[in-house]
């Protein structure tokens, strides 16, 4: 019997020196020669869920209060719940490990999109070449989700921090605009040097938010 | 040439030499140079031959204006070299000449100019109409600027961005890089957009004292340091705005220097306000042969001087109506060019500081004095003067004649903004009337001159700018508007368009070679407004994009029409305001499409793709574009389809089923747990939009899909047709979430059987039914028993990222058959073959449930909702006129009519959807939609294909389906 193994829609070229089997996928921890530039990160494999409900605002899947308006975001307990509508919740498990709540509104989404970071002092240079959205939008608190273009794909993307070298999104889009999708950012942020760093990179980033 | 290498302003270095080929010789500039300075400095002054008199043309503007300077460069017709920075090794040629620009073999159609009045082609290539074509090729060969091959790839790199700011600012000059610094200061986000390379604006050349000593070149200096001084201030130099749409959205595109990694990119700004400080450019003065290489505005000779270095000529002529040509005559007087005399246009009014400069410099000087003409072959060699009436006139040797009739403001990117210009005596401006909301304007386009004036309406407007921003008190503004009342408004401007002149060679625009003779012509034929003006003549209408004649032509109508007041208002101007390559408009331009999780493998496996809507499909799998062996296989063998791009969703909630209900013409209910329900989606007019499968995965909870086209509209499709019913349901698109693995042939149970742990036979899992099952404990699948192609099929949704999995280990399983892939034309055969239709190919936007013979899923007895597109199915039911759908085979044994064809006799009677020389049947068949009269079976059908003539094909109508009718082999 041959062994299983998931394939993320995200191909990133470089040396990963460190991995991890995780839920029957091959996750990269960190990548060879990993550079304090902007850095992309694939997340593919972090537990996604869509949650619907016409009360959505009185749930409580992770044991916390849902955002209540339509573009605010939430981190607590490792979960980024995104308000959508006046029904739908996106949440993203960043911490990972946790089963699908137990509720009927709930759909794993995990596998319908691809899930990337984008961190470093230059992501909203990169962004801009992408999107007209204004992810540092300064009237806007932290975290905070668009939902939009983003290379002409409507996209979910949430700005975890825009607070100079720490800046950061998170960007989901449908899983089959894998290929060009990776390919049009890793173009734009060509002139910045954006690089892929693994999983770690991300976590040590999420810790210090 | 020598050049200055001492000045403060200069932008050149000239011990940093830039070589560049002209004509096939070697030349060097210096960095820092255009195109068009380096070629000046080399001694180069006739640049291009005109576009309809093959006229010598000359560096004129500075600013590409006109289209004096467009050349050749590196193989790209119409570059701008006014605005073109030189680069190491470019290879500049001539445009429009027969011959080169210097000896131009055409130049003899100057001569001809009195058959060419305006309007002329109008007027007469069209009797008798025959003529016109042949004219026209004729006249299309003559004129044009510049070549390109249709398969030109353009080089360089085109990049795009969408920044969004609270304060966009046009033009980097001292108002705008004021009105920078005012908003700037209060934490707001600005943008300031400069055209040229550099800020400074109008200050950034001149030497002229701005206020305590400092000249307005170190006080330039001294704003761009405070503006890049400040974090929040984004400055765009050598970036043009070229648009200004609704909502404050303004466009344009820059031009990368040498360490930029674009060579253009094009920018969407999104601002909150919007300042505009974009300066004036000079209004042409108008007299006879006033564009012969020699005469050059006052701007242009001071700046080749003041920040390129060179010397302009070796003996000027000024023909000025404003204090700045004074300035620049002072100016270049200093620096060494012998200055025959100034005519003034103005009997009074001016700087009285400056005359006392001239006097002082024993300048001749004349007021109320016009140039005439200019003499000279092809560059200039002499001026006549005249006085204004032209009663006395003169004659001045000189190789430079530096004239200006005054200034026009730059409004464009108010005028296109919906901004309303009004004609100020005063200024002899056209001065905003009315400002689009939250836009501002300040400088020199509202006609002020003096310097603190020029920076405190800057700063005005950067205050309101901030108040649009939610970030400045009307106290602020209160203060800012009286300081500025404080100070000298308007400066007077000169009102004289044309010299004394018959006008024959007197050009108003360049560009498309028009005169005053032209314009003259036009009126008198009836064309009484400039907008009617400009397209009898052409002016205005060429790549300078109005520049030269756009204030000068509103002018000259009012006062030959000797219009008591100047109502009579400039032509529309739109974007691009400045011109540039499509390119740059295209950027990037990645290809967005998506993929299935088996693109690569089956592009490994020799997969030919081909683009479908968003998606990429593997259509073929071999050269053999009939797929033959891909269809034999699925027949006689198993093969493998990916058929992931079929939309898939989860409805759930209590009012699932009344959803779909709403939206399916069957009846849902009796979708039952384990068994598959094949229905279709109608429109209101009952037009058939979507078919699929839908399955129920426990209570109110169903899984369904739709095909690869509508997937993308299906949630909105369902939400729009429930929105007044409250219902809780949810929808949620899984298309991407799971793939889909159509394993179909005789042989597929033997190979999934290998794969799977439950019992796969035709006992267990019967001819529609579904199971949902884990592969190896691991791997959920969704499976289900369809026969699309006709044949034993499984059909398998699998999680995307196991997708792969699945694959190899049903390819492995299937080594011992041969299991071969198939693509979407083998599976459009087999199926076609079977007469399963596709909408889209056996439907059209007119095409109902009923015309493709998909009534029989209409359930008319649904009581608990109505169902979208009924009504009019209970209509269209007793209309015999409508289409139907039928199958049909050609006669003797011939070829397949291509898709489209047209079912005709005397008329257009239907068109053929699918048809394909049958592998399986031996024969061509196909399906057709019909007029009723001809589907019944065995009527003959006239087939009509593209460019066929009179040749028709034939086919007859027989029963579908065609393969298989028992339909025995999918339930095997």
């Amino acid at each position: 019997m041959k062994e299983i193994q998931r394939v993320s829609p995200v191909v990133l070229k470089g040396t990963p020196v460190k991995t991890e089997k995780r839920d029957n996928w091959d996750v990269v921890l960190e990548y060879s020669g990993e550079t304090e530039g902007p850095v992309i990160v694939d997340l593919s494999h972090k537990p996604r869920f869509d949650l619907q409900d016409g009360n959505v605002g009185e749930k409580k899947p992770f044991g916390f209060d849902l955002p209540q308006t339509p573009g605010q975001s939430v981190f607590e307990k490792g979960i980024l719940a995104n308000r959508m509508n006046g029904t739908q919740v996106s949440l993203y498990n960043l911490a990972g490990g946790e089963d699908t709540p137990d509720d009927p509104g709930i759909t794993d989404v995990t596998e319908a999109t691809l899930f990337i970071a984008l961190i470093g002092k230059e992501v909203f240079s990169i962004c801009e070449k992408l999107s007209a959205l204004d992810f540092e939008d300064p009237n806007r608190e932290v975290p905070f989700l668009f939902q939009g273009p983003f290379s002409h794909v409507p996209c979910q993307i949430v700005t975890l921090c825009k607070d100079g070298d720490n800046s950061g999104v998170v960007l989901t889009c449908s899983r089959g605009y894998g290929r060009d999708m990776i390919h049009s950012i890793l173009d734009a942020g060509k002139e910045f040097g954006l690089a892929p760093a693994g999983e770690n990179r991300f976590s040590d980033w999420i810790k210090s938010l | 040439m020598n050049r200055f290498n001492h000045l403060p302003t200069l932008k050149v270095d000239s011990a940093s030499k830039i070589a560049f080929v002209y004509k096939g010789k070697k030349y060097y500039g210096a960095k820092g140079d255009t195109i068009a300075t380096a070629l000046f400095a080399n001694g180069i002054r006739i640049f291009s031959r005109s576009l309809k008199y093959h006229r010598p043309r000359g560096l004129y503007s500075l600013d590409g204006e006109c289209s004096n300077t467009c050349m050749e460069v590196d193989g790209i017709p119409n570059v701008r070299c006014e605005n073109t920075l030189l680069k190491d090794g470019m290879v500049i040629k001539e445009q429009n000449v027969k011959g080169s620009a210097q000896n131009d073999m055409m130049g003899f159609i100057d001569k001809l100019d009195w058959m060419m009045p305006a309007g002329f082609y109008y007027n007469t290539m069209h009797k008798p109409a025959k003529i016109w074509p042949i004219a026209m090729k004729q006249i299309r060969k003559a004129a044009g600027l510049g070549t390109l091959s249709p398969d030109f790839d353009m080089p360089g790199r085109y990049d795009e961005i969408y920044p969004t700011a609270d304060v966009v600012i046009i033009g980097g000059g001292p108002a705008g890089m004021t009105a920078a610094i005012e908003a700037g200061k209060k934490g707001l986000r600005v943008i300031l957009m400069e055209s040229r390379p550099w800020l400074g604006g109008c200050f950034e050349y001149r030497s002229r004292e701005y206020q305590n000593r400092q000249t307005l070149n170190e006080r330039a200096h001294q704003l761009a340091n405070e503006v890049n001084a400040l974090d929040n201030i984004r400055v765009f130099t050598h970036t043009s705005a070229v648009g200004v749409y609704n909502n404050n959205l303004v466009t344009g595109f820059q031009i990368g220097q040498e360490e930029d990694p674009f060579t253009e990119r094009y920018l969407e700004i999104r601002a909150t306000s919007i300042v505009v400080a974009a300066g004036c450019i000079e209004r042409p003065l108008i007299f006879d042969h006033n564009e012969r290489p020699g005469v050059m505005q006052a701007a242009c000779a001071l700046r080749l001087a003041k920040t390129y270095g060179i010397l302009p000529g070796k003996k000027a002529v000024f023909s000025v109506g404003h204090d700045f040509g004074l300035e620049a005559a002072i100016e270049l007087h200093d620096l060494g060019l012998p200055i025959a005399c100034i005519a003034d246009i103005r009997e009074d009014g001016q700087d009285p500081f400056l005359m006392k400069r001239i006097q002082a410099k024993n300048i001749p000087f004349h007021k109320g004095w016009v140039a005439n003409t200019t003499h000279g072959q092809k560059e200039v060699k002499a001026v006549t003067l005249s006085g204004i009436d032209g009663l006395i006139t003169k004659k001045v040797n000189c190789d430079l004649l530096v004239a200006s009739a005054g200034m026009t403001p730059v409004t464009g990117h108010i005028t296109v903004n919906q901004g309303k210009l009004c004609y100020d005596s005063h200024t002899n401006f056209f001065l905003p009337k009315e400002m689009p909301e939250k836009m501002h304007a300040a400088g020199t386009l509202l006609g002020l001159t003096d310097p603190v004036s020029i920076e405190t309406s800057g700063k005005l407007a950067g205050l309101k700018a901030a108040f649009d921003c939610e970030n400045c008190s009307i106290k602020d503004i209160g203060d800012a508007k009286k300081e500025l009342e404080a100070l000298p408004g308007p400066a007077r401007g000169s009102k004289l368009v044309t010299a004394p002149v018959q006008g024959r060679k007197s050009f108003i625009c360049f560009d498309e070679d028009t005169t005053i003779k032209n314009i003259k012509q036009a009126i008198d034929k009836g064309f009484d407004v400039p907008e009617l003006i400009k397209r009898f003549t052409s002016a205005g209408t060429g790549p300078g994009q109005g520049g030269i004649p756009g204030h000068n032509l509103p002018l000259y109508v009012a006062k030959y029409q000797a219009l008591q007041d100047i109502s009579i208002k400039p032509t529309t101007v739109r974007p691009p305001l400045v011109p540039t390559g499509i390119s740059t408009y295209a950027g990037t331009n990645h290809k967005m499409f998506k993929i299935t999780p088996m693109d690569d493998m089956q592009r490994k496996d020799g997969g030919i793709f081909r683009n479908i809507g968003v998606w990429q499909r593997a259509r073929y799998f071999s050269s053999d574009l009939s797929c033959k062996k891909e269809i034999e296989n699925v027949r006689s063998n198993v093969g493998m389809l990916d058929g992931s791009t079929l939309g898939k969703f989860r409805i759930h909630g209590p009012d699932a089923l009344k959803a779909l209900q709403r939206v399916y013409v069957s009846d849902m209910s009796k979708v039952k747990e384990g068994r598959i329900k094949y229905s279709a989606m109608c429109n209101d007019d009952g037009c058939v939009i979507d078919d699929g499968v839908v399955v129920k995965q426990g209570e109110n909870d169903y899984y369904f899909t739709t095909s690869t086209g509508r997937a993308g509209q299906t949630v909105e499709w369902i939400r729009y047709h429930t929105r007044y019913d409250g219902w809780d349901f949810s929808l949620v698109n899984l298309t991407d979430s799971m793939g889909v693995i159509n394993l179909s042939g005789p042989n597929a149970r033997k190979v999934l059987e290998k794969v799977v742990d439950i019992d796969v036979s035709n006992e267990a899992f019967g001819f529609s039914e579904y199971k949902a099952f884990k592969i190896q404990d691991t791997i959920p699948v969704k499976a289900m028993r369809l026969g699309f192609v006709g044949e034993l099929s499984y059909e398998l949704h699998v999680p995307s990222s196991y997708m792969k999995a699945v694959w190899l280990m049903l390819k492995d399983a299937g080594q011992e058959f041969n299991i071969q892939n198939f693509g979407v034309e083998a599976q459009n055969v087999l199926r076609m073959e079977k007469c399963h239709i596709i909408l889209g190919q056996e439907s059209e936007q007119r095409t109902n449930l009923l015309d493709v013979g998909l009534g029989f899923l209409w359930d008319r007895s649904k009581t608990d909702t109505k169902t979208v597109g009924t009504v009019a199915l209970r209509q269209a039911e007793s209309d015999q006129s409508r289409f139907r759908l039928v199958g049909f085979e050609m006669e003797n044994n011939g070829r397949a009519p291509r898709d489209g064809s047209l079912i005709v006799d005397t008329k257009v009677r239907g068109y053929v959807c699918t048809a394909r020389d049958s592998f399986s049947m031996n024969k061509a068949v196909g399906m057709a939609l019909v007029e009723a009269p001809l589907a019944d079976i065995g009527t003959r059908l006239e087939i009509f294909e593209d460019e066929c003539g009179d040749e028709r094909i034939y086919g007859k109508v027989v029963k579908m389906p065609f393969y298989d009718p028992s339909g025995q082999r999918m339930k095997m």
